[in-house]
């Protein structure tokens, strides 16, 4: 038994010897070189090795080219010459060059990677990828601002990134979920698109235009964004704050814009201050461009606060010049804040007071008197 | 001319066609027979009447060029068939105020003392009627024979701007002429009444013919001229404030409308065109602020109403003086 065990140890050894013997030989006839046996990389990149076979025998050797351990997932292709080659000669005492691409896929883990590229049985060389970051296959939809604020009458211009991850060109479908009433346009490469066509780990900038309904009402609003594809998808979520909008409005109950009055008169209007936005007004200052001579006031002349939608009834006293023309006289009354003002225009027509025109009336019912005494004392003679 | 024949000599036939057969309204149709009988009458209305034809071909051939854009008068296109001229013919405006006065005066120039010469005024009044009937009949005569020659031409001209441009007048437009034409008979009227005066006034018909003559050409020539001599003596130096320059203005346009014929344009051109707001010189302060548009029509007449006023109440004097005068002259037979 134990020389049994004596026996297989010697039998061991020997076929290592012959073994070692043989590689030692084919070492020194046929080498495999390249210079960069490990290289750092992000997922996605190409790898290009310049590999020498050299030949240190005398004789030519024919040496078949295998790339062996490569992880699962990675593609390689080895070229010389233009060719895709799988075996190459190379004379006595020379070398000869072949490229090897080695594709990283997108979607591949941190860490280490090693793989051989081997002539079998002759030679080997161990090379080894170090992938910097864990790897996606996926793509990457960003916004460097996706917050934005502004009123209601304001356009929002986003603009994201849209980078296509994957080995394959993707067209991208661009959605946004806006609330009803909002308008949401995409511009790729300035013009109006629904999709966006994008290569493969290429990028293509994305601007989105945002326009709020006209009766947004102040606050906070979410809006995704989602560019799909059949076998990937990204979003984006922007947010747009709209501050209050300010509108203001002066009218008159009916939305009559006219009256009459007549010379040296007074006579009231009522008016009714709107607050058509969606933000308090404060401060709202009544005032009247008129005609001069002529007096316009309003009570009250100041409106300290008016929430939204709400309205104010205020009374307008006009007091026409006494030398006002008969006619048609145009009196703007004005409503104003610091934020947003409006003028409504008041045609008024002035009457001439009939106290004149009775006067005449008495000067010629005076004289038609004086006939009729005349016709008194005269004429029944 | 002259009531030859008696009250009672007028057939029962002609007192059965008039609803009336009261002294008055006797005289009065005897009146009018009369007027429109005699030869000047009818030299009279045909000269008017040809003149207001003419003065429609020219409006009518210039009413095209008169729409302006942006004129506030637009919208009484009617209205300027009777303002409208080229200037070849004037206007039926200018018509009627030249010749008017004619008309008036040549009713009534000889009104009285014809009567008296022939000595049909003692046999009259020695009928069984009031003395003044025969004044009064003698006025509402010649009225009512001025008054439907006026609407007569004036619906005529409507009638045939109507036929030539095919635009109905709007009520107000329609409204606007017949107080033009009231305006008119009232200017004529004062004429009239003038006339009479002078026809009682004076005993021979040419006298009182020529003095209202000199004076209807003193009132449409001379008046304009004395008033400038005065304006121009009167005028403010070049430095005069705005005010003086103004008052200045108000006080000359005061003596114009003394002359019956400027009180009469006044209103003719106020009612006619609508969107004149006032007469007289304008302040920067009443302009300011004001839009051009047209008046209404009762703001029409209230801007004129003091120079109507004024009209009338003349009219009205001047046949209060003849009355007067009639009622005290003595009247004997020849």
């Amino acid at each position: 038994m134990r020389t049994n065990h004596l026996n297989l140890l010697l039998v061991l050894v020997l076929v290592l010897f012959v073994m070692s013997t043989r590689a030692n030989g084919a070492e020194k006839n046929v080498m495999l070189y390249t210079p960069y046996t490990q290289i750092a990389v992000p997922p996605g990149e190409s790898i290009n090795y310049s590999v020498d076979v050299i030949n240190n025998s005398d004789e030519v050797k024919n040496a078949s080219i295998l790339v062996e351990g490569m992880p699962r997932g990675w593609k390689y292709e080895m070229k010389a010459g233009g060719w895709t080659v799988s075996q190459i000669s190379v004379l006595p005492g020379e070398k000869k060059n072949f490229s090897l691409k080695v594709d990283v896929p997108f979607k591949v883990n941190k860490g280490t990677y090693h793989f051989t590229v081997t002539a079998p049985g002759v030679v080997e060389l161990p090379l080894t990828v170090t992938v910097s970051e864990q790897g996606t296959y996926q793509t990457d939809f960003t916004t460097k601002q996706p917050n934005m604020q502004g009123n209601s009458k304001s356009t929002f211009n986003f603009s994201a990134t849209l980078k296509n991850q994957t080995a394959d060109q993707q067209l991208y479908a661009l959605m946004a979920e806006a609330p009803r009433g909002w308008n949401v346009t995409f511009r790729v490469g300035g013009k109006q698109a629904t999709s966006a066509q994008v290569e493969a780990n290429a990028t293509e900038n994305i601007s989105i235009d945002i326009t709020p309904s006209a009766t947004v009402q102040a606050g906070s609003y979410k809006i995704p964004i989602h560019a799909t594809t059949s076998s990937t998808s990204a979003d984006i979520e922007l947010e747009v704050v709209i501050t209050g909008s300010y509108d203001i409005e002066l009218t008159t109950p009916r939305g009559l814009l006219s009256t009459d009055i007549t010379a040296g008169d007074t006579k009231r209007i009522d008016l009714v201050v709107r607050n058509n936005g969606s933000a308090e007004l404060k401060d709202v200052q009544l005032s009247a461009s008129k005609p001069v001579d002529w007096e316009v006031t309003f009570e009250p002349s100041k409106i300290e606060k008016m929430t939204a939608g709400s309205t104010t009834n205020v009374t307008a006293t006009i007091k026409a010049s006494k030398k006002a023309l008969p006619g048609d006289y145009v009196t703007k009354m004005t409503a104003k804040t610091p934020e947003v003002n409006t003028t409504a225009e008041f045609r008024i027509s002035v009457r001439t007071p009939m106290i004149y025109g009775w006067l005449g009336v008495l000067i010629i019912v005076i004289v038609l008197g004086g006939v009729y005494y005349l016709f008194r004392k005269y004429g029944r003679r | 001319m002259g009531l030859t024949i008696s009250i009672t000599s007028i057939s029962e036939e002609d007192m059965a066609m008039s609803n009336t057969n009261h002294p008055f309204w006797v005289i009065v149709n005897k009146e009018i027979a009369d007027y429109v009988r005699s030869w000047r009458f009818i030299i009279l209305i045909v000269i008017i009447a040809l003149t207001c034809m003419g003065s429609l071909y020219t409006a009518l051939t210039n009413i095209r060029e008169a729409i302006k854009p942006n004129d506030p008068d637009g919208a009484f296109l009617f209205l300027k068939l009777f303002t409208v001229s080229d200037g070849t013919l004037p206007s039926f405006v200018v018509f009627i105020s030249f010749l008017g006065p004619l008309l008036g005066i040549s009713l009534g120039f000889d009104a009285i003392n014809s009567e008296q010469n022939k000595g049909t005024l003692s046999r009259i009044l020695s009928q069984p009627i009031h003395r003044d009937y025969l004044i009064n009949a003698k006025f509402v005569a010649a009225l009512i024979v001025i008054g439907i020659m006026l609407f007569v031409l004036g619906f005529l001209v409507m009638g045939f701007g109507l036929i030539a441009i095919g635009i109905p007048p709007t009520a107000e437009e329609f409204m606007r002429v017949v107080f033009f034409l009231i305006v008119s008979l009232f200017y004529v009227a004062f004429w009239l009444n003038l006339s009479i005066f002078f026809s009682i006034r004076f005993k021979q018909a040419a006298t009182s013919a020529l003095a209202c003559v000199a004076i209807w050409l003193f009132f449409s020539v001379f008046y304009n001229m004395i008033v400038n001599l005065v304006g121009k003596a009167l005028s403010p130096s070049a430095w005069a404030s705005d005010y003086q320059v103004i008052a200045y203005q108000r006080f000359m346009l005061n003596l114009l409308r003394f002359a019956p014929s400027e009180l009469f344009n006044e209103a003719t051109m106020t009612l006619l065109m609508p969107s004149v707001r006032s007469l007289g010189p304008l302040t920067m302060e009443q302009v300011h602020g004001a839009i051009p548009s047209p008046l209404p029509l009762g703001q029409s007449l209230l801007v004129v109403w003091p120079q109507l006023t004024g009209l009338i109440a003349a009219t009205v004097v001047c046949f209060g003086l003849s009355y007067v005068s009639f009622m005290r002259k003595e009247v004997r037979s020849r």
